[in-house]
């Protein structure tokens, strides 16, 4: 084409300019018209917050609806109008579009879903309207709240030189407090934190970038720094800027070493975790030999089935790796905690937190040191079939084994059987699975180590090879009031061994190999043949 | 380039190109799709090849000119570097095709559930014997119906929510730790195909008073009579069908 007239390369520019018009004309259709202002229609507000807010918010809007003593944290009071989630700055009013865009998206890592999909354009403009009648901070409309100008992110965010900046403001600004030293939401004043109405908040992990409830991104984290969160710890540090502590690019720096403690993805749950065949068993949870191998996410929710429930589990998942030789098997569990339980720096935060939650128990409990704990659970044999125990600690006619581990004895987790969520029935001391634990800023990594063979096949599973395993697993944050039936808890997932490779695996993949080149050549030399007959013959 | 573009041969290479695009990009980007599954795409692919092999070969001319650069990749001295460069990505290809198909794998068992079993035709509700078969909600007799859908509102957002959602569609913020996931009471495949018997049912004894083909282990749904009357219950199965605006399925009457 180059060099050849311009008329193609015009008319190839104009077809190209009408198609992109008219991908332009498609996909701008459903956006909304600009966002300000909103046509608002109060009562058609009040008719869809009665119908799908009111069960959490409360049907006067103070968040006090039949829903609101199961969940931390609880739902929105509307009648004091202070809002986590704005673009404005600290102690002003959220505009229109923040209040929308927590209707729109919901606050992650909490109760409150993403309502963009489930009402119209419409319904969420006209219930905003409502929510704002619950306040009369909003009544004044001379008062329209501004929202701060927000610059953009300035570029290198992830090399090097930026994090090592962003690492040292948030040691100097103060966030390693709350948010610990690794940023897993454990810093010395963790225990104390508290909203504006006495309920317990815990500091973000800030590992956890899909939980942060007004999102991940750096963008999202930077605004937060800017505007804090309203009603809670959290301050807003707009006012270090004024005052020159550090620049507009330093806090910007923050916002991406936070991101960047973060995986780039949030993690997407896998059923079966591979675990490869290794020479050397890893004891330790930090030996080298882990890095090697691949991680599992399996997310944890709270124990709801049986009493008494528990509606707000700390541990929110685990990570799992694991590797076996040919007569051992060690599986690595991780999980974020805030605190090496029992700590009696936590015994407030935990009276907090039995005061925000309804109980199933008529009396409430007092709180106590409770430990960490979690447990690793197998049926008791490979199923052949699809049947399994119950995934809930099993069954009284169908029990489960389990390894129950807790930090006051780390060095060792009691096996056992579970014939339902309130019995178990230790196997001996000399079942018991050697552990080694290791509590790291907010984090515990134990490393279970058990051989495959077992002394008794019919309660101790016997792990083998080349087989899907079911396996489950259950913590308890002490120092959130977990014990007992009050924990955290996963459906079945898999283990499966991998097998060593046997040689005849290779054969025939190489036979196809060489079948292939084989017809490969015969094609090409036939076609080579055939041409220079002809050209003889020429 | 005009010549390329004009080639039966890079014409047909550009238009499996492009349909492979569009099926994988673009068609995930169309409102209300989703990701096409990597067999369907095969599939598509296939009908696709076969599409092209028809129409460059309908033309004796065409289908000459076709040929041309796949003969010319197989005789051309010039070309060797390309012929042995082809041989020897077909041959790794299929290599690595077969190790893949003949390596031991493991999967997670294949999950056979009944969504829907068949219920039984009486149950012990907490002692009492009730009899499901021609059973209707008997709140739906007793007077006022808002009340009853009021309390049915209130036990729903203390103990359905963190599984079942706000908005009923099985999407509350407990519902991806568990598998099966919570049912969606808004999908047309649920309660709107379900008479209200069945659903009391389904609340009475949840997970672990499945039937086997309803993989009971695998349920986190809780058995609700350790919890709720039988009133309440009823009172919750009122609440889902008046909030989602499904009607229940009702027994045949049948003739005297």
């Amino acid at each position: 084409m180059r060099g050849r007239g311009t008329g193609e390369g015009g008319r190839v520019m104009r077809a190209s300019v009408a198609i992109a018009a008219l991908f332009v004309f498609v996909f701008a259709l459903p956006v909304p018209l600009p966002a300000s202002p909103f046509p608002q229609d109060t009562s058609a507000g009040k008719a869809v917050y009665q119908k799908w807010c009111a069960g959490c918010h409360g049907d006067n809007g103070a968040g006090d609806g039949p829903g609101a003593k199961h969940m931390i944290p609880p739902p929105r009071d509307f009648t004091g109008a202070i809002y986590q989630i704005r673009s404005t700055p600290s102690g002003q009013l959220p505009t229109d579009a923040d209040l929308l865009r927590s209707i729109d998206e919901g606050l992650f890592g909490t109760a409150m879903p993403g309502w963009k999909t489930r009402l119209s354009d419409r319904q969420r403009r006209d219930v905003l309207a409502y929510i704002k009648t619950f306040s009369s901070f909003f009544a004044d409309t001379t008062q329209r709240p501004q929202p701060i100008a927000y610059g953009s992110a300035p570029g290198g965010g992830g090399g090097a030189e930026a994090l090592k900046v962003g690492r040292q403001f948030y040691d100097s600004i103060g966030c390693r407090k709350c948010h610990g030293d690794q940023g897993r939401g454990d810093g010395p004043s963790a225990p104390t934190l508290k909203d504006d109405a006495g309920h317990p908040i815990f500091a973000a992990n800030l590992h956890e970038n899909w939980r942060f409830n007004g999102g991940g991104t750096v963008e999202d984290i930077y605004h937060r720094l800017r505007t804090g969160l309203d009603g809670t710890p959290m301050p807003s540090f707009s006012d270090l800027l004024e005052q020159k502590f550090l620049t507009d690019e330093q806090l910007w720096r923050v916002a991406q070493y936070v991101r960047s403690l973060s995986p780039q993805e949030p993690p997407v749950v896998r059923d079966v975790v591979h675990v490869p065949l290794a020479k050397r068993l890893p004891h330790s949870p930090d030996d080298s030999a882990w890095t090697a191998v691949d991680v599992y996410w399996f997310p944890l929710v709270g124990q709801i089935i049986h009493k008494e429930r528990w509606f707000a589990p700390a541990v929110t998942g685990v990570w799992v790796k694991a590797v076996h030789t040919a007569d051992s098997i060690a599986l690595r569990v991780t999980w974020d905690d805030r605190s090496a339980s029992p700590d009696t720096s936590w015994l407030p935060f935990i009276g907090r937190v039995l005061n925000t939650l309804d109980s199933d128990d008529s009396t409430r409990e007092q709180p106590a040191p409770w430990p960490d704990q979690l447990a690793v659970q197998f049926p008791v044999t490979i199923p052949s079939g699809m049947e399994r125990p119950y995934f809930l600690m099993g069954s009284a006619g169908a029990p489960v084994y389990q390894w129950r581990w807790s930090s006051s004895s780390r060095t060792a987790a009691v096996a056992g059987l579970a014939r339902g969520i309130d019995r178990f029935d230790p196997l001996g001391a000399a079942a018991g699975i050697p552990t080694q634990a290791v509590y790291d800023h907010g984090q515990w990594r134990v490393v279970f180590t058990r051989a495959l063979a077992s002394a008794d096949t019919a309660s101790q599973l016997p792990f083998r090879s080349g087989r899907a395993i079911p396996v489950a697993f259950f913590a308890w944050d002490g120092s959130n009031g977990e014990h007992g039936t009050r924990m955290a808890i996963s459906t079945w997932y898999f283990l499966a061994l991998d097998e060593p490779v046997p040689a005849r695996v290779f054969i025939s993949p190489v036979l196809a190999m060489v079948l292939t080149l084989g017809l490969g050549m015969l094609v090409v030399w036939r076609a080579q043949q055939k041409t220079s007959y002809r050209k003889g013959r020429q | 380039m005009r010549a390329y573009l004009r080639h039966p041969f890079w014409q047909a290479v550009g238009l499996f190109v492009l349909a492979y695009l569009v099926i994988v990009f673009v068609i995930p980007m169309l409102p209300g799709s989703a990701m096409v599954p990597s067999s369907v795409v095969l599939q598509y692919m296939a009908t696709v090849l076969v599409g092209i092999l028809i129409w460059v070969s309908d033309d004796e001319a065409r289908w000459t000119t076709f040929k041309e650069p796949l003969h010319e990749v197989l005789i051309q001295p010039r070309l060797k570097l390309v012929r042995n460069g082809l041989l020897a990505a077909v041959t790794l290809v299929v290599g690595c095709l077969t190790y893949s198909q003949v390596k031991a794998s493991v999967a997670a068992p294949p999950n056979l559930r009944s969504i829907h079993p068949a219920p039984p035709s009486q149950i012990t509700f907490r002692g009492k014997t009730i009899t499901l078969v021609g059973l209707e909600n008997p709140l739906r007799k007793q007077g006022e119906l808002a009340p009853h859908v009021a309390e049915g509102r209130r036990i729903y957002y203390q103990n359905c929510v963190p599984c079942h959602g706000d908005h009923l569609d099985g999407q509350g913020h407990f519902a991806s730790g568990f598998n099966p996931l919570p049912a969606n009471f808004q999908d047309n495949g649920t309660i709107a195909q379900l008479t209200e018997s069945f659903v009391f049912w389904r609340i009475a004894k949840g997970g672990p008073g499945l039937p086997r083909e309803g993989t009971p282990w695998n349920s986190a749904m809780p058995a609700w009579e350790d919890f709720l009357t039988e009133d309440e219950i009823w009172s919750v199965v009122l609440f889902l069908y008046d909030q989602t605006g499904w009607k229940p399925r009702t027994w045949e009457v049948t003739a005297k």
